[in-house]
């Protein structure tokens, strides 16, 4: 199979057929936005509150956390997905389907992107996530054993699949291009837009929605607080989340919805929409110690960052910013570390490092792509994110730059990593100076 | 053209056996995998049937990774890959640890996870629900514990695109190793049976209760099943380096949404039909020289109906005559699975030169007017073969394999 492949299914975008190899590979840029988080429904507001050290961490109140040890997480307050979607039927979208459906929306808009649009320029979607709804699932699977599985509900069965997010939420936009749901754990959403850019360089499509989505629900709430990987919810000690944090003991569960609208360069040109960013290289790679052997996790991570700044064509000392995925946990803020700080040599104590999940949560399949529209508006505004709590950073990490406070961003090349606790690793090389718009 | 992709190991556990050849041979005589459901009890159900994996036991498979801490999907998983790298030959010894990865497909990974901790919640025993919930269910465990157990530290992934996943696993490893980012990959898919899934396709009336019938004017319904299938994907460079066993290239594949229905499929069969034209178009195959497609055919009413429309839309009337089967009939539909181990059929009709039949077909269906290969398997030789596959959410995959250029 060739992997430069021809696209002849297109043709409305004008783009020259590239079935020769002499003819390189696509720039794939970013032309929209889309964002339905704890702390706010566009990367405007949602970067203005993590510089102010908004956090989002409360008791639950979207279920009941029976007597389980921690009780906190990051909501998102009154989400209603009508105020996203308006009319229409909303019944057969649980809540991972309507995060991600609204935040679809947000970022459709955001590219310019009319109902027309999207069928003739077959527009599709790359969805990441854990779980889609294990919260689906699971009620499902007690009806039938509560009234006998006669009672089970059909509209309920077609949300049991891991793909009914991504199938529900094309359903609504009318997104007849590529479908895919993308899994790997807390990698999932950056791996998702990795994903993406991989179909629109190789000519498989031209315009993909992609990001993440994640609810917050009682079955995975309580089934992680049982791997222990919570804060909190070993020996009754006091939660601390905060992303390197001296004291940090676990992550706290987040939910919602982020996507980007990706487009190879040509198609953004001819429609003629603002180029916002250009993903200028991905690299995902995997720790088949899980964890277990720590130089083996920062192995993996470096060898992500390495390859996806290769592939970007850049340097570690262009990087004005850094978004990574530490959540709280002991030995996976240490190892991403570690990982950062091998990639980036000298950079690593001289570049700005965010990491939001201790005021986001743990959003799981969303976060990465929360990561990404974070440090997209970071470079565009030209401010990052202080890491937020009140925690000093463990003395003697690798990275010289975890302030808790916004720090200025002088460089408009980013790089967003992940580093999952299952093994997943992900990095990505954003270019804002490729932007044509600011 | 750039590196062509082909396919250099097949390991399959299904519910006609394991490993590829008692599968090829059970396949080719039409038997069936189908039997009364073991795996829980189905006394409130109105059908029984299943197509259950039988007689597997993972400690005969899994090596490193403690057995009983996986999933039964991940279980059989790790059997198939290790008889897909055993079948190719492949030495990860020799092949740098971070240059190998893993892509898989399924429906519901690992559901029997979440089915146990369902009985404890309405038992009203959740204190019993331990680590291993959140170690075993989420579907991408099913990858990490592959590449943990074979020391694989490449790309690793998994695309739970429901019963068309295997389908875009095989795709995406083939953009994985054409971009040079790979040496070799794993890419298949893997389901365990599901009483989620069962009771499920059960209220929609869409289980038969004595046999699936795909393509016969009185089929029934489709029967749940589970399984796993591994292929070795590689560079036709370098498996003609290290002088490889090569059984079919991926010449192309076509991926599209309905953007219609999560559980029925578009009325004019439009996204399959556009799925195989794409398949068609990226492989630069003309439509005349396909000579076998392997049907998704699940033995539903409206699948095998709409199935047959969007084959005709493309090869023209009886999909120009074209021998299409479905092995649903003689496995059930073994969900994420499917498309994985219908790509292997795909592969090993190529290579041997013979179709497996679509058994129990009795009376042809003026709806689905298609040389199915009825009950016998046939002697052909196949140059170019089509596996479609479509899904829930309105996944639609279409892959085209070849015989490899000698």
């Amino acid at each position: 199979m060739s992997y430069r492949a021809a696209q002849p299914e297109s043709p409305q975008t004008g783009n020259p057929q590239t079935g020769s190899s002499q003819i390189p590979d696509r720039r794939v840029v970013v032309t929209g936005f889309g964002v339905v988080s704890p702390l706010g429904d566009s990367p405007r507001e949602l970067h203005g509150r993590l510089c102010a050290g908004a956090c989002a961490l409360a008791p639950i109140e979207l279920f009941d956390v029976q007597d389980l040890p921690v009780t906190l997480g990051a909501e998102i307050p009154g989400f209603s997905a009508r105020d996203y979607l308006g009319e229409g039927n909303l019944r057969p979208l649980d809540r991972t389907a309507r995060l991600a459906a609204s935040a679809t929306e947000r970022a459709l808009a955001d590219a310019g992107l009319s109902t027309e649009d999207r069928h003739r320029l077959s527009v599709g979607l790359i969805l990441g996530t854990v779980f889609g709804s294990v919260g689906t699932i699971s009620a499902f699977d007690r009806r039938g054993l509560e009234a006998g599985p006669r009672y089970v509900k059909p509209l309920d069965f077609a949300n049991s699949v891991i793909n009914a997010a991504a199938g529900q939420t094309a359903i609504w936009h009318g997104l007849p291009g590529v479908n895919s749901t993308i899994c790997s754990g807390t990698s999932s959403g950056l791996q998702a837009l990795a994903y993406g850019a991989d179909l629109i360089r190789g000519g498989r499509a031209d315009i993909l929605v992609a990001g993440g989505a994640e609810e917050l629900c009682f079955e995975s709430f309580l089934g992680y607080q049982r791997t222990g990987r919570i804060a909190g919810s070993r020996n009754a000690a006091p939660p601390c989340a905060v992303p390197f944090g001296a004291g940090r003991n676990g992550f706290l569960l987040g939910e919602g919805a982020a996507f980007l609208v990706l487009e190879a360069e040509e198609s953004a040109r001819d429609r003629g929409v603002a180029i916002r960013a250009v993903l200028a290289g991905s690299s995902s790679g995997f720790d088949p110690s899980r964890g277990h052997d720590g130089d083996s996790a920062a192995a993996s991570l470096k060898r992500c960052i390495s390859m996806a700044l290769h592939q970007a064509g850049r340097e570690s000392s262009a990087l004005g910013a850094v978004s990574c995925s530490a959540n709280g946990s002991p030995t996976g803020d240490l190892y991403e570390a570690q990982g950062l700080a091998q990639a980036l040599g000298d950079a690593a104590g001289t570049v700005p490092i965010t990491a939001s999940k201790g005021l986001l949560g743990e959003s799981l399949g969303a976060g990465g792509a929360l990561q990404a529209i974070i440090l997209l508006e970071s470079l565009r505004r030209g401010q990052l994110p202080g890491i937020g709590g009140s925690e000093s950073p463990e003395a003697g990490l690798p990275l010289g730059r975890l302030e808790p406070t916004p720090r200025d961003v002088i460089a408009a090349v980013g790089l967003a990593t992940s580093s999952s606790f299952d093994g997943h690793s992900c990095a990505i090389v954003f270019d804002g100076e490729g932007g044509t718009n600011e | 053209m750039q590196e062509p992709i082909v396919i250099t190991g097949i390991g399959l556990v299904t519910p006609l056996g394991k490993g590829r050849e008692l599968f090829w041979s059970r396949l080719l005589a039409g038997d069936s995998g189908i039997s009364p459901v073991s795996s829980f009890d189905t006394s409130a159900y109105s059908v029984h049937l299943g197509g259950e994996v039988k007689d597997f036991r993972a400690r005969e498979h899994v090596k490193n990774l403690e057995p009983e801490s996986l999933g039964r999907a991940s279980q059989m998983a790790i059997a198939a890959a290790y008889e897909a790298l055993e079948d190719s030959g492949v030495d990860l010894g020799e092949i740098p640890r971070e240059r190998s990865g893993v892509i898989m497909g399924t429906t519901s990974g690992e559901p029997q996870e979440v089915e146990r901790f369902d009985d404890r919640y309405v038992a009203g025993d959740l204190r019993s629900v331990g680590r291993e919930f959140m170690d075993r269910y989420p579907c991408h465990v099913i990858p990490a514990h592959m590449a943990a157990e074979l020391g694989l530290a490449g790309f690793n992934l998994m695309i739970p695109a429901a019963c068309a996943a295997g389908s875009y696993a095989v795709g995406q490893a083939c953009e994985v190793l054409g971009s040079g980012r790979a040496d070799v990959m794993l890419a298949g898919g893997a389901d365990s049976f599901s009483r989620i899934t069962y009771s499920g396709f059960a209220r929609l009336g869409a289980i038969a209760q004595e046999k699936c019938q795909p393509f016969d004017r009185g089929r029934r319904g489709m029967i749940p099943g589970e399984g796993a299938a591994v292929l070795v994907l590689e560079t036709r460079r370098r498996a003609r380096q290290r002088g490889a066993h090569v059984y079919a290239e991926v010449a192309g594949y076509g991926l599209t949404c309905d953007a219609h229905h999560m559980t029925a499929a578009h009325p004019q069969g439009d996204g399959a039909a556009r799925a195989m034209e794409q398949a068609l178009d990226h492989s630069g195959i003309h439509a005349q020289e396909v000579g076998y497609i392997s049907a998704h055919g699940t033995g539903t009413p409206t699948n095998d109906r709409l199935e047959t429309l969007a084959a005709c839309r493309v090869f023209g009337a009886r999909a120009g005559g074209k021998p299409i089967s479905s092995i649903k009939s003689m496995l059930g539909h073994t969900m994420g699975a499917a498309s994985a181990i219908e790509t292997a059929v795909c592969a090993l009709v190529i290579e041997e030169g013979k179709i497996p039949p679509t058994i129990n077909f009795e009376d042809p269906d003026p709806e689905c007017d298609l040389d199915c290969v009825p009950n016998e398997a046939r002697d052909q030789r196949v140059d170019v073969a089509m596996n479609n596959a479509y899904a829930f959410g309105g996944n639609n995959a279409s892959l085209v394999l070849r015989r490899p250029a000698s």
